[in-house]
């Protein structure tokens, strides 16, 4: 039987949190979370994954915590080897709330036109989605979360970081991440966000990204999931996009056991452009699934969804793409591509990319593939000295190269490179055993 | 002078078909052999069953490279030994980098010789040379490999690996199809520069045309499998003014 979050241990522990700014949105969003529960696999949109597990975690964790993490206690030299050689203002984020390691970056962001306050401060001049039950889940158990806000014009020296810990170091632990950003008008801002567990123990970790783009501002965000092979991640991003203004976003995970993000742009703004592109790798029984929804309300704008996965052991991973294009919404250019390679004949993709199309004057293409490593290919590079082992890790570093190589900020190739090769070593290990 | 290539009567297949039925070749070291016939001789198979293509299964006979049977090594040990086959169709492979697989392809062939991996300069360098004798631009470095190329540029790129990798033994299959003449041109001069006591060559050619501008010192005609006419570079010539008829016939007879 599949599990379900028990409602009675949510409100308590939603009960347990004290009163503070965001008491009353957390009530409102227990009881609308309380209407409907965790989506179940009868849903269209949750048909390949199973929240099941995410519920238990969470029934362990709310019937013996206050519903949330307590602050890590990591050392300078563990967020030193998670950042690596990223040059960017790193805030460390746990259980959506910046710690004491962030006052440097946070200062020099300040100055330099971001200001960057806890969301409690913020309940008059921001709405908190509720929307979906992930979202209103998210709300219910918000210790915090962090609003940013970036003034008009500004150009920063380098990318905002944010590393997300999650804090499995001991008992299956939760958290709710919540993060509004706010981009002003022709404002360019780049964030390197990073997942990661701090620890081996199972962890449900529940983020929400709610991002508007001003007329002519340009937001390019490389997330990048690392975490260990017990972690539950759901994330959702909400996007708008108004005018002139441009979105890149590249995600890339390559750890966890149970993966969903959902990412939602809405093109509510002419000459706009959204890019989201994506990598996935998975072996063991991992699970990915990657929803990603460009909804076109006016025209002329651009949308492109890229994704490529490589899937080995029993993991099963998901792509579902869609574009709308409203009525009205002519001269929109929508494009959604998923090329998959399988290098176990246990692992399984499911994709489909779709579209829905309301308005005359459009562009839209999209298209799945499915595949092996080319045969033709292994011989021609066997045939020039290589041996078919270093064939078949080039071919499958290639497949995913063209994503990486085009990656929206410089800052982040040689780390992403670096999660996506040892990824790669650990998978083509394993399918060689 | 010695043999570098000695083919006895070999047999091959694809499936259930045989292709060479009991074909006898020696290629001695600083030889230029064509190997011409026409179409479904079993000539693009002869190339592929000497680099190693599994595909294709060796039902008898031998070869032996350097007076060493070969068959039974991986197509990337043949490669290290010094075995080069510029494929008729080269594969595009987009997302590797042309000169990264040209340095992965030295090096493998050094490290089987027991030599140090070639450092950056020196193999840009070298590249850029190489590159220079046959007319490529060097941004062709920097490009997936083959990925986009045209049909000429692919040949050209499989005679710069060629020329980088220095084979012993060189086949080329189909190489001049599709060229144009100053592409041809370019081609012939990458494999004249390679001409060299201790190296050989095998043309697999449908045309005499390459023959004027690489000149063989042997030419063969393969015909369901065997070869049933060999001769100098005359016979090209008679077979470019008579057909092939007459030769099948003969051998038929």
């Amino acid at each position: 039987m599949s599990a379900v979050v028990n409602q009675e241990l949510l409100e308590a522990a939603v009960d347990r949190i004290a009163d503070d700014n965001l008491t009353a949105l957390r009530k409102k969003a227990v009881a609308s979370f309380g209407n409907t529960g965790f989506p179940s696999v009868k849903n269209e949109d949750w048909r390949y994954t199973d929240l099941s597990p995410a519920a238990e975690l969470s029934n362990i964790h709310l019937g013996t915590a206050e519903g949330t993490d307590s602050e890590s206690q990591l050392t300078d030299s563990q967020i030193g080897d998670w950042i690596g050689d990223i040059d960017a203002h790193w805030i460390v984020l746990s259980n959506g709330i910046a710690d004491a390691r962030s006052s440097a970056a946070l200062s020099a962001l300040a100055d330099a036109g971001v200001a960057i306050t806890p969301l409690s401060e913020n309940t008059e001049s921001v709405q908190v989605t509720i929307d979906d039950p992930l979202t209103s889940f998210n709300a219910s158990l918000l210790n915090d979360g962090l609003v940013i806000r970036v003034a008009e014009n500004t150009k920063l020296d380098k990318p905002i970081g944010l590393l997300v810990l999650h804090n499995a170091a001991s008992s299956s632990g939760m958290s709710q991440t919540r993060l509004v950003v706010e981009v002003g008008q022709n404002a360019v801002v780049q964030f390197v966000e990073m997942q990661v567990s701090a620890g081996d123990s199972p962890y449900f970790a529940n983020s929400v990204m709610q991002l508007d783009l001003a007329a002519g501002a340009q937001a390019d965000i490389v997330r990048m999931q690392s975490c260990n092979d017990e972690h539950i991640q759901i994330s959702k991003v909400i996007a708008q996009i108004n005018e002139d203004a441009v979105l890149q976003y590249a995600t890339i995970d390559v750890g966890g056991h149970l993966v969903r993000s959902d990412i939602v742009a809405n093109i509510v703004g002419a000459r706009s452009r959204v890019e989201i592109s994506g990598v996935f790798l998975a072996d063991g029984r991992q699970h990915i699934d990657n929803h990603i929804l460009t909804d076109h309300t006016v025209g002329p704008a651009k949308s492109i969804q890229n994704f490529r996965g490589i899937i080995g052991g029993r993991a099963r991973c998901v792509f579902n793409g869609k574009a709308i294009v409203r009525e009205g919404a002519d001269g929109s250019d929508a494009e959604q591509t998923n090329h998959n390679l399988l290098i176990s004949d246990t692992a399984e993709i499911d994709t489909k990319p779709e579209l829905e199309i309301f308005a005359d004057d459009v562009k839209c293409s999209h298209g799945a593939t499915v595949g092996q490593l080319d045969k033709a290919a292994i011989f021609y590079l066997r045939s020039r000295g290589l041996s078919y082992e270093q064939a078949t890790i080039l071919l499958t570093r290639a497949f995913t190269g063209h994503i990486l190589a085009q990656l929206p900020i410089d800052a982040v190739k040689n780390h992403v490179d670096k999660l996506v090769e040892r990824k790669l070593d650990a998978m083509t290990e394993t399918a060689a055993q | 002078m010695s043999t570098m290539l000695e083919i006895k009567n070999l047999h091959a297949s694809i499936g259930e078909i045989p292709i060479l039925r009991g074909l006898s070749l020696s290629v001695g070291a600083g030889e230029v052999h064509a190997i011409m016939g026409p179409n479904g001789s079993g000539k693009s198979t002869l190339a592929l069953v000497i680099a190693g293509h599994e595909d294709y299964k060796v039902t008898g006979g031998s070869v032996l490279f350097d007076g060493q049977d070969i068959l039974d090594l991986e197509p990337e040990e043949r490669a290290r030994a010094g075995i080069f086959l510029g494929f008729q169709y080269p594969v595009e492979i987009p997302g590797v980098n042309n000169a990264y697989l040209l340095k992965a392809a030295v090096n493998a062939g050094r490290k089987n010789r027991g030599e140090t991996e070639i450092d950056a300069f020196e193999f840009l360098k070298l590249a850029r040379e190489k590159m220079s004798l046959l007319e490529m631009d060097p941004s062709f470095l920097n490009r997936g490999v083959n990925e986009g190329f045209s049909g000429g540029e692919k040949k050209r790129n499989e005679i710069l690996q060629m020329a980088m990798l220095e084979p012993r033994l060189s086949i080329l299959d189909e190489t001049d199809s599709g060229l144009d003449i100053d592409a041809l041109k370019a081609v012939a001069k990458g494999v004249n520069a390679l001409r060299d006591p201790a190296r050989s060559i095998i043309l697999v050619t449908h045309y005499q045309r390459l023959l004027d501008y690489i000149e063989p010192d042997h030419v063969h005609v393969l015909s369901k499998g065997r070869i049933v006419k060999s001769g100098d570079k005359s016979l090209a010539t008679e077979l470019e003014e008579r057909g092939y008829d007459w030769v099948q016939e003969a051998a038929s007879a």
